[in-house]
């Protein structure tokens, strides 16, 4: 029975799939090429691109300003958030300001970046790091705020140094909630990625978009989309899986 | 011992002191931060950029012009809007999809990847098809907005606590009052965490579609005065924008905590 159910399922799936597929061809025949390009066409405008060494290019440029900024929103976040867990008066004067600026939406500081900073790599980086950084650190803290007063008590009890309270207590019941924050910092730092390539000097997989929007050339645009689709897919799904690596440290003594 | 211990110990309750107050805390931490932000600025920046104090002399004529409250009004008013249109499109088929497994199948790689699509990148496509209009902004609010709440309500009509439904059946409900009864009313905490992740991505979208097709609102606001090099005056409309992320979450966490008591999810 179950087998059966797996079965129809996957037959579903992929019946919606084709239908989708056939769906976009007919709409890109049906309507006039500056709306929509059939899935044919997008398809040999892709593998144009693959083959010129353009997408791998761009790609290559897209990739290296997203982990720039995310990398260093981790390197920055995380530490901090941990940081916070021991520093309890320091986290209480804090943590209201980094929710304040988890709820702001960053893109509205990116004319500000523009005007301050130009169209280099930095700020473009800094756009990543901005919408990044704060679901990191945000995370991180309600993280810190989850250990247990008692836990510190009783490993200090036990006369555990500062550096085994870290190892033991502090890191393994905060780092599940930092990877939480890690997803969610995923998503927004791809934002913040194709919004430093639109509205800063174009780059990457943004400029490809562009260039195909304001050419008419709808396959282009339709192929550079794609591809920053199955980036995102790829990205989220990593960042899905750690968090399900380290979510079954949560609650669990080690 | 002496005097002043044994006097902790004989009081009833010891009298908390100011400075381990988290309200002096906050205000302490928060007056550090505009001072070195002014500090900072006076220091090191060109005039034009944003400082609190310019910020504050700011906020009184910009609040004032009624091109900003209508900046503000179309802006808000479009967020509002493509969330209403999110959470009606969004909860009906996040509950088909929790419900019906077929339908998941054929949903369900459709909504995950429109779900990781960053928004920004359908600003072209958007405004070919909308024109540089409001209608291009909604749309982006819209696809913003629409998959997470689809998403989190499917995973909570998954995850009905079976006695639930045996209960319904065992009272022979219809297939619609079991969803309206049952499904519904059990999926709303998902319903709500989606929603609160919606209203920060719809204020994000709405604001790209500002930037990206100049439609009149806070983003276009912001982008003509910091070109014309009036931050404080743009910054007063970032402020408008944070107050609005921030009194949604607020407002989102007090409904859950009045009516939603019994929800508890991580």
């Amino acid at each position: 029975m179950q087998r059966r159910q797996d079965w129809a399922f996957h037959a579903t799936a992929a019946a919606s799939l084709a239908l989708g597929a056939i769906v976009w061809e007919i709409a890109g025949h049906l309507t006039s090429g500056a709306f929509w390009a059939p899935l044919s066409v997008t398809l040999a405008r892709l593998w144009d691109l693959a083959a010129s060494g353009v997408l791998a290019a761009r790609a290559a440029s897209s990739l290296t300003l997203f982990v720039t900024g995310f990398a260093l929103a981790v390197a920055v976040g995380a530490p901090l958030g941990l940081a916070l867990a021991r520093a309890a008066r320091l986290r209480i004067a804090v943590e209201s300001y980094v929710m304040v600026l988890y709820a702001t939406p960053m893109v509205a500081l990116i004319p500000f970046i523009l005007s301050m900073l130009g169209f280099g790599f930095a700020p473009k980086a800094l756009i990543v790091f901005l919408f990044a950084v704060f679901p990191v650190l945000y995370n991180t803290i309600e993280g810190a705020r989850s250990v247990r007063p008692e836990l510190v008590e009783v490993a200090q009890s036990f006369r555990s140094n500062e550096w085994q309270l870290w190892r033991d207590v502090m890191i393994p019941y905060t780092l599940p909630y930092t990877m939480t924050g890690v997803r969610l910092a995923i998503g927004r730092g791809l934002v913040g990625m194709v919004a430093a390539e639109f509205f800063l000097s174009p780059s990457g997989l943004g400029q490809e978009i562009m260039l195909g929007s304001q050419n008419f050339d709808t396959a282009l645009m339709l192929a550079s989309i794609l591809v920053i689709v199955v980036l995102g897919v790829v990205l989220i799904e990593i960042g899905r899986g750690l968090e399900e690596r380290f979510a079954r440290w949560r609650g669990v003594p080690r | 011992m002496n005097g002043a211990t044994l006097a902790a110990i004989a009081a009833p309750e010891p009298r908390r002191r100011l400075r381990d107050a988290p309200w002096f805390l906050r205000l302490v931490a928060g007056v550090v931060l505009l001072a070195v932000w002014e500090l900072v600025v006076r220091a090191f920046a060109p005039a034009y950029v944003a400082k609190p104090t310019g910020i504050v002399r700011a906020i009184g004529p910009v609040l004032a012009d009624p091109q900003f409250l209508a900046a503000a009004g179309a802006t808000l008013w479009a967020v509002a809007l493509g969330l209403a249109i999110s959470i009606a499109g969004g909860t009906a088929v996040g509950l088909l999809m929790g419900r019906a497994r077929l339908a998941d199948a054929g949903l369900r790689y459709y909504v995950n990847s429109l779900f990781a699509t960053p928004m920004v990148t359908i600003l072209p496509l958007a405004t070919l098809w909308f024109g540089y209009s409001g209608d291009a902004r909604l749309a982006v609010v819209v696809f913003a907005a629409f998959f997470s709440i689809t998403v989190n309500v499917s995973d909570g009509a998954r995850s009905v606590p079976p006695e639930y439904l045996e209960v319904g059946r065992s009272f022979r409900a219809s297939g619609w009052r079991t969803i309206l009864e049952i499904v519904l009313p059990s999926s709303l905490p998902y319903l709500l965490a989606g929603l609160r992740l919606a209203g920060g991505r719809a204020l994000i979208g709405a604001v790209v579609a500002e930037f990206f097709a100049s439609i009149p609102g806070l983003g276009y606001y912001i982008l003509f005065n910091s070109r014309t090099f009036k931050h404080d005056v743009a910054f007063v409309a970032v402020l408008v924008l944070v107050a609005a992320g921030v009194g949604f979450e607020v407002t989102l966490s007090w409904l859950m905590r009045r009516y939603l008591p019994w929800a508890r999810r991580t």
